[in-house]
This record gives C-alpha cells, sequence and structure tokens, in this order.
C-alpha cells in the first residue's frame, strides 16, 4: 500500500485553499485536489488568467481572491489540478483520476470542499437550448468573457440572481429583464430577520447597489413573478411569466435561471453520512460540528459544502478545518487549535448573521415542483417526467430508491443531483410525507465517470 | 378483519421479482391477492439482478433444475407478450442465445464438461449447445479481445431489462386488482382457523393461504410456518458504462449490452454475509475482464457500480416448499428470479391454488438438506 499523506482536500475553491493554507502552515502534508485547470474555485475562476480588464466585474472582490491565490501560490501545498476524486472510501482512500489513470490514495484526513451547486429547477420549457443556469452563464463570463448574443432573460430568486446580472451587465451584454420569482410574502416574513442581518451590513449594502446598478441601466426588475415558461421550437424564442395578475410573453433567446445554492454532497452522500433537511434553506445538510468535522473522525467538511454562506464564509470554515486537521494529526493541541481558532468563530459568525435574513428573502417556492405539468422531464439523464414519476408512485411506490429503480430517475450520469429534489417533492406531495422523511438517492460511485479502462488498470496499492 | 376491511385469498409476502412475479400471476387467475413490501430498507437482490434469462450452465447435479430454466425460457416470450398487453411496458425481452466467455484453455475445456454432462442427463434433444474456439465465437461477438480462447453457445439464452420487468409486474397485478402494501415488514404470523393472521408495519392482515417469498428475510419467517429455507446471501457487484450503440448482439456472462445501450458488467460472487455496498479491488477485476473480452469497452466511462446482496442456497437451486404443518403455506427462494420469472407467473400460481406443489418438483424441497445431513 502506498504511504499515507496527512491531509487530502478535494475543492480549490475558497474553502479547500484556505484549509490547504492552514493545514500546511501547521507543518501537515497537505494534498489539494480539483477538476478544473486552476485554483480559485467558481467565485475566482481563472482569476490567475484573466486580462486586467475583466477584473472590475462587481462584487467578486478580486483583490481578496488574488491575496489567497498568490499565498496559495508561495505555500508548501501540493496541487494536483485536472484530477478528478471519483471515490472516497470508508477505508479512508481517495480514488483518483488524472490523464487516463486511476489510482487509490490512502489519506490519515481528509476535507471535502467540493463547494455549492445551483438549485435544480424543472419548469415547461426548462430543456430548451437557450435555457441555463445563470451559474453556468457566469462561468463562461469568467472564462472565455463569453455573453449571450442578443438580449438575455435572467429569472430566478437568490442574491446571485442579481449579482451575476450585475456581472452581465458590466460585461457589455442587454439584458431584457430581471424576473425575481421569490413569491409574495417572502419579504414581509424576512423582515422579523432585519436587525441580525444588520450585524453584517456591507451584504446589505451590496444587495441595494447592485439592484440600483442593474435599475440605472434600464433593466427592468419585475417582481413576484410566477408561472415562467420558456417556449420555442429548436432554441428558445420567447419566456411568458404572469406576474401583478396577468400574463406578459417577451422575445428573448436566452434565458438564465438561478434558484439559489445547495450543498454539493454527492461525496459525503456516497460514505452514507447522516444527513438533515434544513426547514431554514430548504436543502439536505451533513451532519457536522463546529470544525465541520462527520462522524468519521478523519472526515469533514468546509466552505458551501458544510452550509451555503458564501466566499468568505468558507475561508473562514476553511480555517476551521485546517485547524481542526492539524490537532487531528497532532500538530497542535486542543488549547493551540482553539486559541487559534477564536477569531476565526467571530469573524465567521459576522459572516452568517445575515444569512436567516438572506435564506427567507429568497426563499424559492419549492412545492411548486409537486405540482409540475406531467409531459415535463424531471430527470434529464434518463429523460423521466414528471407524469412517468407519477405513474410509478400510482402503484404505491412511495421510496424514493425504489421509484428511481422503476423508473430510472436518478440513474445517470449526474447520480441524481439534478432530480433528486424534484422527486422528493413529487413523492411527499403523494404520499402525504414530509420531504425530511423521503429521504435521498443511494449514491453509486463512482462520484464522477471514469472510463472503464482506468478502473480495469486501478493502481490499488496492494498488488 | 384486516387493514383492507376483509381477509383475501392469498397474501403474498416480498414485492421483489419472485414474490411480484407469483403474486401477478394469483390475480391473474381472478383471486384476491394481497402483496406485503418493505420500504427502502429492504435488501432488494431485485435491483441487483444482471437481467438473464439463462439456462446454459444451469442444472450440474439435479436435471430436474435444468429442464425447469428450459421450461421458464420458453415461456419467456408469452410472459413478455402478456406484460406488455396487461401493462403496455416493454421489458425489453430479447432471446436470441447467448454465450459464456471463456478467459482461458482451462475455463474453455470446464465449460465443454460442464455441457456434456448436463446434455447427457437431460438427454441431447433437449440440449442443443456449442463449444467454441476463439473464430467460432468471434463470428457471434464480433470485437472479441484477441487472447479470449474460446467460449460455449447455447440458443435458449436472453436477456430483459430486470428493472422494467418488476415495474411490469406490479404494475401487472395491480391492473389486475392485487392490493400493494409498502412499508409493510411482516412481524409474526399466526395460523388460525381457515388461514392466516399477518401482523405487519401496515397492520394486521387476514389471509386463507400465504406465500413466503421474500428474499433474506425468507428464513425467519418460514420458520414460523414450521419450513427451514436455508439460505445465505451472496455478494454480487455490478457496474454499467454510458450509452453507446447498438454492438453487442447477445447476452454473455461477463458483459451484456442493454436495451437503453449501456453495457452492464459483472457480476462477481463473494460470499461476505450481509455486506452492501461495493468494493474496488472486485470492481477492477471484474472491469479488467470485460476489457480483456471486448476491448472496444475500454473507453466508455462507467456511470454506476453497485452492490447487492442475492440469494443462494446450499446447492444453488431454488427452495419450493408447502408447509406439512400447515398446508395453507408456500415458500419461494431462488437466486434466478428472472430466469425463472415465468414459471413463477404461470405455472407456480396453479400449485397456491391448487393441489400444492406436484411431484416432478419434489426436489426443489428444503428437505433435501436434512437428507444431505444425515446421511
Amino acid at each position: 500500500m502506498a504511504a499515507a499523506i496527512d491531509l487530502g482536500i478535494i475543492g480549490a475553491g475558497p474553502a479547500g485553499l484556505s484549509a490547504a493554507l492552514t493545514a500546511a502552515e501547521l507543518g501537515l502534508e497537505v494534498h489539494l485536489f480539483d477538476d478544473g485547470p486552476s485554483p480559485g474555485g467558481r467565485i475566482f475562476k481563472a482569476l490567475e488568467a484573466a486580462p486586467a480588464d475583466r477584473r472590475w466585474y462587481p462584487g467578486d472582490d478580486h483583490a481578496r481572491g488574488a491575496d489567497l491565490l498568490n499565498r496559495f501560490r508561495a505555500s508548501d501545498v501540493r496541487y494536483h489540478p485536472e484530477t478528478t476524486v471519483w471515490s472516497v472510501s470508508r477505508e479512508r482512500e481517495l480514488g483518483l483520476a488524472a490523464g487516463g489513470r486511476a489510482w487509490l490514495l490512502p489519506a490519515r484526513a481528509v476535507i471535502l470542499a467540493g463547494g455549492a451547486m445551483e438549485r435544480p429547477w424543472p419548469f415547461p420549457g426548462w430543456t430548451l437550448p437557450g435555457v441555463m443556469t445563470a451559474g453556468a452563464a457566469q462561468v463562461l463570463l469568467k472564462t472565455d468573457g463569453m455573453v449571450a448574443d442578443g438580449p438575455a432573460l435572467f429569472a430566478g430568486a437568490g442574491p446571485l440572481l442579481y449579482l451575476i446580472a450585475a456581472q452581465y451587465l458590466a460585461a457589455g451584454a442587454t439584458i431584457a429583464a430581471l424576473l425575481d420569482l421569490a413569491p409574495a410574502g417572502n419579504a414581509r416574513a424576512a423582515l422579523g430577520r432585519l436587525p441580525g442581518a444588520l450585524r453584517a451590513p456591507h451584504y446589505l449594502r451590496q444587495g441595494l447597489a447592485l439592484r440600483r446598478r442593474l435599475r440605472r441601466a434600464g433593466v427592468p426588475l419585475i417582481r413576484r413573478v410566477t408561472d415562467l415558461e420558456a417556449r420555442g421550437g429548436g432554441q428558445v424564442e420567447t419566456v411568458s411569466y404572469r406576474a401583478a395578475g396577468r400574463r406578459t410573453e417577451v422575445a428573448a433567446r436566452h434565458l438564465f435561471v438561478h434558484m439559489g445554492l445547495l450543498p454539493n454532497s454527492n461525496l459525503a452522500a456516497s460514505l452514507d453520512l447522516p444527513h438533515d433537511w434544513d426547514q431554514g434553506r430548504l436543502c439536505w445538510r451533513p451532519r457536522l460540528d463546529g470544525w465541520g468535522a462527520s462522524e468519521l473522525p478523519w472526515l469533514a467538511i468546509a466552505g458551501d459544502g458544510y452550509d451555503i454562506a458564501g466566499a468568505v464564509a468558507a475561508e473562514r470554515r476553511g480555517e476551521l478545518a485546517g485547524l481542526w486537521a492539524a490537532e487531528g494529526l497532532g500538530r497542535i493541541d486542543v488549547a493551540e487549535r482553539d486559541r487559534r481558532a477564536a477569531p476565526i468563530h467571530r469573524r465567521l459568525n459576522r459572516e452568517l448573521a445575515v444569512r436567516p435574513f438572506l435564506d427567507r428573502l429568497f426563499r424559492p417556492p419549492l412545492e411548486d415542483l409537486a405540482k409540475l405539468d406531467d409531459a415535463i422531464t424531471v430527470c434529464r439523464c434518463e429523460m423521466v417526467s414528471a407524469g412517468d414519476l407519477r405513474g410509478a408512485l400510482a402503484l404505491g411506490c412511495g421510496e424514493v430508491n425504489q421509484l428511481k429503480a422503476l423508473t430510472r430517475a436518478g440513474m445517470g450520469r449526474c447520480q441524481g443531483r439534478q432530480c433528486a429534489g424534484t422527486v422528493a417533492q413529487l413523492i411527499a406531495a403523494e404520499t402525504g410525507r414530509p420531504v425530511a422523511d423521503v429521504g435521498g438517492y443511494r449514491m453509486r460511485g463512482p462520484i464522477k465517470p471514469i472510463p472503464l479502462a482506468s478502473l480495469a488498470a486501478l493502481e490499488t496499492g496492494d498488488d | 378483519m384486516t387493514a383492507n376491511g376483509g381477509p383475501v385469498e392469498v397474501a403474498v409476502v416480498g414485492g421483489g421479482l419472485v414474490g411480484a412475479a407469483l403474486a401477478y400471476g394469483l390475480a391473474r387467475r381472478g383471486r384476491s391477492i394481497l402483496l406485503l413490501d418493505e420500504g427502502d430498507v429492504a435488501l432488494r437482490a431485485s435491483r441487483g439482478n444482471f437481467g438473464l434469462v439463462w439456462v446454459q450452465g444451469k442444472g450440474r447435479g439435479l436435471p430436474a433444475y435444468a429442464l425447469w430454466s428450459q421450461r421458464s425460457a420458453r415461456l419467456w416470450a408469452e410472459l413478455a407478450a402478456q406484460l406488455r398487453e396487461d401493462t403496455a411496458i416493454d421489458v425489453g425481452h430479447s432471446q436470441r442465445g447467448g454465450a459464456l466467455i471463456a478467459m482461458s484453455e482451462e475455463e474453455l475445456a470446464g465449460f465443454g464438461e460442464m455441457l456434456a454432462e448436463i446434455s447427457e442427463a437431460v438427454g441431447p434433444e433437449n440440449y442443443e449447445h456449442e463449444l467454441l474456439d476463439h473464430d467460432g465465437l468471434a463470428k457471434l461477438i464480433p470485437g472479441l479481445g484477441p487472447d479470449v480462447p474460446g467460449g460455449s453457445f447455447t440458443p435458449y439464452d436472453g436477456h430483459v431489462n430486470p428493472l422494467r420487468l418488476l415495474r411490469a409486474l406490479h404494475a401487472g397485478f395491480q391492473t389486475a386488482g392485487g392490493d400493494y402494501r409498502p412499508r409493510a415488514r411482516l412481524a409474526h404470523i399466526e395460523a388460525v382457523e381457515g388461514g392466516f393472521e399477518l401482523r405487519s408495519q401496515a397492520g394486521t392482515f387476514e389471509a386463507g393461504k400465504l406465500v413466503i417469498a421474500a428474499g433474506l428475510a425468507t428464513p425467519d419467517l418460514a420458520r414460523q410456518v414450521a419450513v427451514e429455507a436455508p439460505i445465505h446471501p451472496v455478494h454480487g457487484q455490478l457496474l454499467i458504462t454510458e450509452r453507446a450503440a447498438p454492438r453487442l448482439a447477445i447476452p454473455t456472462n461477463i458483459v451484456r449490452q442493454t436495451d437503453e445501450g449501456g453495457f452492464q458488467i459483472g457480476y462477481s460472487n463473494d460470499e461476505l454475509g450481509y455486506v452492501t455496498g461495493t468494493r474496488l479491488g472486485v470492481l477492477r477485476d471484474i472491469a479488467h475482464n470485460a476489457v480483456r473480452a471486448l476491448p472496444y469497452l475500454a473507453g466508455l466511462r462507467i456511470l454506476r457500480t453497485w452492490g447487492a446482496l442475492r440469494i443462494m442456497t446450499p446447492d444453488g437451486f431454488p427452495i419450493y416448499a408447502r408447509s406439512t404443518e400447515h398446508p395453507g403455506a408456500f415458500v419461494f427462494a431462488c437466486h434466478s428470479g428472472v430466469t425463472l420469472a415465468a414459471v413463477h407467473a404461470m405455472i407456480c400460481p396453479g400449485w397456491i391454488d391448487g393441489d400444492g406443489i406436484p411431484e416432478e418438483q419434489a426436489c426443489f424441497s428444503p428437505e433435501r438438506f436434512d437428507v444431505q445431513t444425515t446421511a
């Protein structure tokens, strides 16, 4: 068996980078693995390579990102770009693949820093070319400076929707309108949480500034939108929606949708770690302690994979996980860990203060997913419609994994990431059980597809 | 009284391939049938099935099993047609023969002996088979790996989509008026006047007859009607690739191309006890074998791997029993839920409805294990 590394970190975003820097400074041998070609995660994607004129996008705080990346490049952390982690086993082995080769690497401790994913949101026309998530549009913008040709519509619920629209605008694109799908009543319900949010006023100021920027550019901001629908033949031609009691149809070739973020938890789920349903954030979260440590004493989760709280909080959570690893592997004692952690916790708590307000303000109308028309595709990998799922549910099959077996929903290459939330809503509606009881798909590795030949030649280290 | 308001004629315990096939067949005979199933916690061998309708090599040491498998294989086209008619579900049935791929000369010789022995026992006229060298096998399987020495072929074999089969059996059962109860793990069986009282997670039910086909939960339940069913779990691992254009026309022991286009590769047989999940060393060996057999698979990406606990009896043959003490109670357990689905849906319901298990199938009684231990 190959010698075990001290600490393996998966994901080179703010959380992974901060965890790596903290642990390496305390003397651990740290290996950082990431799918992408350069470090930074979503938020600082391709930042090192970006030409100077692309660095003025509002909201990303590039100075902070550049500082983090400079410190990382100067550190002892062993960085493995374009390396896929397709498995983490309970035997503490990382399954890795790069350059057509696959191998297993034992690690004494592991930190998952896989970040967030956008909440999948089926609606009529969501599979039409021209519809994509706002996050995907942002990636194209950041990596290649690409913007849509012709007017684009942004629709959804979440602070990132406004941020990405503003970035798009700053890049010179035309935005036909921004449709806010946050239900009526959210603002009033969020009001009670405003005092807490005032402990992090910079977020509120930023949010207001983004709205101002969009308005000043003449972008119609339409609130309380329902019944979103993309229409067209081979491509989006129009977008239809209901607002202020009437239906409107506008021409658009691009529709960018964003319904908030979810922890990207496939690796955690593949380890059968316990997850709890968070009714405030409407998502599953891994059960972790304040350091991010799981029930497996060698495994922690940091950043948005722990809890959606933004890049600054992700850095703090990364630092805490780095301290956890250094203490767990004997580089520092508990007292030293706690001494170093105290100011980090204070800064983290300040970041978190705004979340209850934002979560409530942008809470998506999750129950709409249970009302999808039968014809709408829910599982895009296996092309399973809401009607197919209801048909299997009518057989009395009310269990998420049995439904998967009977319909193939969740069996495709995304491992159910795209359909799990909708399927859970459909089951909950059909059986009258809360989503928390319905549960989620059992993960079937590899967490990311690898070629058969790579597995056939897998270097396990014990032969 | 039952949770449904009255006693049913037959309660089937177990909603996997075996239980669902029996329940479907019974419901089609016009009986009032209750099908009790567990929830997502069940071990679900049916989800780990390789999907083969397979005769080749089965029944060594028990010719009656070879004939029974063949009988089911012959009935399979009719079952598929009947399910399509009843439920509009196409179970992806294709039965144009199948091949055993030998990965060594020694294995090839073993296949030859095995098939000759079974053919001898059941009569060569009932057992058409061919032993093939590399070139012979490559004609059936274009793209065969250069170092595969050969294999064998029988025309009886085929495959289906096992998950769609499970869905079709459930849909057919309910179309025929059956009453399905999920999340109804059976805790206790009480023999009462005129039948059985069944205490389950979902309430208490009454049934005139009882069929236990509960996979790995069978031994405990069977004991309550005085039947010993000594089955144990076998861990099988499978993997499936992304979809590709049709290339492999017939199923084999190593790999088959599903009707959806993915290549299903497997399976291992590890007697690990109650361990689910996958083990990478085993998966690597499965992948390695598959790439040797069909080198064109090398570049396809693996989408999923999974392990399932399958059912095994001490000699590998089915257990079909009627309780002597409680003649209304039957026990069914077997490894080959897909191959035998046709007889389970079309022949066995008549036994349950009628005079019990016929003499020529008495060899599947678990009493055969008592004989072995006392001999």
